[in-house]
C-alpha cells in the first residue's frame, strides 16, 4: 500500500495515522488510574474464589451467574434488565453533567487503546520517533521495532481474549487447558476471536471506533445542553494566535495568549484540533487540557486556556449544575437503584414452572372427581437445601394428588414433579377456574412461592 | 461530481461494516434474550438432533442470529439504492 507518507487506507476512509503526544498531567493521571482501575478489576477478579467458587463467573454451560455472593439463573432476569436500564440512566446523568466522561476514561476502547499506546511507546519511542520509523526504509531496524510491537500488542490481546473466557467458564480450569494445550474448540475460537478484536481496535483502528462505529458517539450531544461540561478552547482570550519571541509585549502587538504551538492537535488522540470549537469526534480525554496547560506554565501565563467549561460559561453566563433534567435523571436513578436493592433483598430463591398436561384437558377420577393434570418443575435456587411443602388452592376442596406435600430440594436442584389436582364436581360450575400452586420452605417461611395455573372443568348445559 | 452525498461516495469499507457492524450488536443482544429463555442442549433433545456442548450451542446460536441480521442489513442497503429510470 501507499508508504511514501503516513495517508494509509485505513478501514473506514482513508485517514492520516494518529500519533498522539504522550501527556502529563492531571487529567491524564485520572484517565492512568481509571485505567488501571478498570484493567486491574478485569484481569484480576476472575483469579479470586468466593465461596469455594470464581467470585465473578457467568457460568453459561451451568446456566447461572455467581457473582461473589450472589447467584442468579436464567429466572433472574429482571435483574438484568433493571441492571441495563440503570446502566443507561447513569450515561444520561453523567453525559448531561459533564460530557464524555464515559468515553474519555473508563471506555474499554480508550482504556485498551490507551495500553496499546503505552506498548507502542515503549517499543518505538515517542510520537516524533514513531513519525520517524513510519517515514523510514524498512530496515533491520524499523523491522524488529514494528514486529516487537506487534507480538506485545498480539500477546496482550490474546491474554485479553483468555480473560473474556474465563468469566464465562472457570478461568483456572481454562488456564491449565492452555497449559496442557487441551483447551475446548469452541474456548479456542471466542479467546481468538475477542483477541483478534482487541487487537484490531486498540491497535489498528483506534480513534476510527469511535468516530465511526460507535453509536453512542452519534447520538450523545442530544443530551447536552449548555450546562453540560464540555472541552473547550477560550477563544475571546487565545485569539488571534500565533508564535511570538520571549519577553514581547504580545497584546500591544495584536496576539492573543495562544502560542499556536499545536500542542494540543499533537496531543489529540483523534486528531482534531479543538480550537477549531466543539466536535463530535472529541472524546473529551482532557489531554489537549493538560498539554495546554504545561505550555502555559512554561511561557508564563495562566492557565485554563484550553478546560472544562459550559457553554453558559463561554457565553459569560452563569452556569447551573442542578437543573431539571439533572434532577429528573438523579430521582429515577436513585429510584431504580432502590427499587434494585430493595427486590434484591427480598428476592425469593425458588422457583416453579407449571405446565400442564397436553394430552387431555380433564379426566374423571375413579372417585367420580374431575382431574387435571400438570408437570411442575421445582427449582431450589438458594445455596442451602429447604423442606418444601407443596400446596394448590383456588377451588374449595381442591385435592392434591400424586406429589408428596412435603420433600427436600438439595441446593441449585431442579425437580420435576407430576402432580394431580382433583376436584369435587359438585362445586364445578364453570369450564375453567384460576388456581394458585404454592410452595413454602418449612425452615424458612418466609421463602414463599405463589404461582398461577388452570383448572379445566366439563362445561355443562 | 463535487460534494454529491449518493452512495457513489461512500466508501466500500464503509459500507461492508454498517452491514457486519450493527448486525454484530443485534445479534450479540438476540443470543443474550434467546439463551435466557431457552437452554439450547434442551432444544437440540426435543428437536431430536444429537447432543451438543452449550458452548457449542451458544456460539452457533450466535453465528445463526449475525447471518440474519447482516443479511437484512444488507438486504436494506441493497433497497436503499435509487431504482433505475
Amino acid at each position: 500500500m501507499n508508504t511514501t507518507d503516513t495517508q494509509t487506507t485505513e478501514a473506514y476512509a482513508s485517514h492520516k495515522k494518529v500519533y498522539p503526544r504522550e501527556v502529563h498531567g492531571l487529567f491524564a493521571s485520572l484517565r492512568i488510574s481509571g485505567v488501571l482501575v478498570l484493567l486491574g478489576l478485569y484481569y484480576f477478579i476472575p483469579w479470586i474464589s468466593w465461596d469455594g467458587h470464581q467470585s465473578v463467573l457467568f457460568d453459561l454451560p451451568a446456566r447461572k451467574f455467581h457473582i461473589f455472593g450472589l447467584t442468579f439463573w436464567p429466572q433472574d432476569f429482571f435483574y438484568l434488565a433493571i441492571l441495563l436500564i440503570i446502566a443507561a440512566l447513569s450515561l444520561f446523568f453523567f453525559t448531561a453533567l459533564a460530557g464524555r466522561l464515559w468515553c474519555g476514561y473508563a471506555c474499554p476502547q480508550t482504556v485498551w487503546t490507551e495500553v496499546f499506546l503505552w506498548i507502542e511507546g515503549k517499543i518505538e519511542g515517542g510520537r516524533s520517533k514513531q513519525i520517524k520509523l513510519d517515514h523510514s526504509p524498512w530496515v533491520k531496524y524499523k523491522f524488529v521495532r514494528k514486529t516487537g510491537k506487534h507480538i506485545a500488542w498480539i500477546v496482550f490481546a490474546l491474554w485479553t481474549g483468555f480473560t473474556f473466557v474465563g468469566f464465562f467458564t472457570p478461568i483456572s480450569e481454562l488456564g491449565h487447558s492452555l497449559l496442557n494445550v487441551s483447551l475446548g474448540p469452541w474456548e479456542t475460537f471466542w479467546i481468538v476471536f475477542y483477541g483478534v478484536a482487541t487487537y484490531g481496535n486498540a491497535g489498528w483502528m483506534r480513534e476510527q471506533v469511535c468516530i465511526y462505529m460507535c453509536p453512542y458517539a452519534r447520538f450523545q450531544s442530544a443530551m447536552f445542553d449548555k450546562n453540560t461540561l464540555v472541552i473547550s478552547y477560550d477563544e475571546n482570550r487565545g485569539e488571534p494566535r500565533g508564535s511570538r519571541r520571549k519577553g514581547l509585549d504580545y497584546k500591544r502587538a495584536g496576539l492573543g495568549d495562544c502560542v499556536d504551538c499545536t500542542m494540543c492537535v499533537q496531543a489529540c488522540p483523534t486528531g482534531i484540533d479543538i480550537r477549531d470549537g466543539l466536535q463530535y469526534q472529541c472524546i473529551g480525554c482532557a489531554a489537549c487540557v493538560d498539554i495546554c496547560n504545561e505550555v502555559m506554565d512554561k511561557v508564563g501565563y495562566s492557565r485554563g486556556l484550553i478546560k472544562y467549561t459550559t457553554e453558559n460559561a463561554l457565553e459569560g453566563k452563569p452556569t447551573r449544575v442542578l437543573r431539571p433534567r439533572m434532577i429528573v435523571y438523579a430521582v429515577l436513578l436513585c429510584a431504580m437503584g432502590l427499587g434494585l436493592i430493595y427486590s434484591m433483598a427480598t428476592r425469593v430463591p425458588l422457583g416453579l414452572d407449571i405446565i400442564r398436561d397436553r394430552n387431555a384437558l380433564y379426566r374423571e377420577a375413579d372417585n367420580g372427581w374431575i382431574e387435571n393434570i400438570y408437570t411442575l418443575k421445582i427449582i431450589n435456587m438458594d445455596k442451602t437445601d429447604h423442606r418444601l411443602s407443596l400446596s394448590a388452592e383456588g377451588i374449595s376442596g381442591l385435592r392434591l394428588q400424586g406429589a408428596a406435600a412435603e420433600f427436600t430440594a438439595a441446593a441449585g436442584q431442579v425437580m420435576e414433579k407430576v402432580v394431580r389436582l382433583q376436584a369435587d364436581p359438585e362445586v364445578l360450575n364453570k369450564a375453567g377456574y384460576d388456581i394458585n400452586f404454592r410452595i413454602q420452605a418449612i425452615d424458612q417461611p418466609v421463602l414463599t412461592l405463589t404461582e398461577k395455573g388452570r383448572f379445566i372443568a366439563p362445561v355443562r348445559y | 461530481m463535487k460534494n454529491n452525498d449518493s452512495e457513489q461516495d461512500i466508501p466500500k469499507i464503509q459500507k461492508i461494516i454498517a452491514v457486519f457492524w450493527p448486525s454484530f450488536l443485534t445479534a450479540g443482544l438476540a443470543t443474550i434474550f434467546f439463551f435466557t429463555a431457552f437452554d439450547p442442549q434442551l432444544m437440540m433433545q426435543l428437536a431430536g438432533y444429537t447432543e451438543i456442548s452449550r458452548m457449542a450451542g451458544y456460539t452457533v446460536g450466535f453465528f445463526l442470529f449475525w447471518a440474519l441480521t447482516a443479511s437484512t442489513c444488507a438486504l436494506t442497503c441493497y433497497f436503499r439504492r435509487p431504482c433505475p429510470r
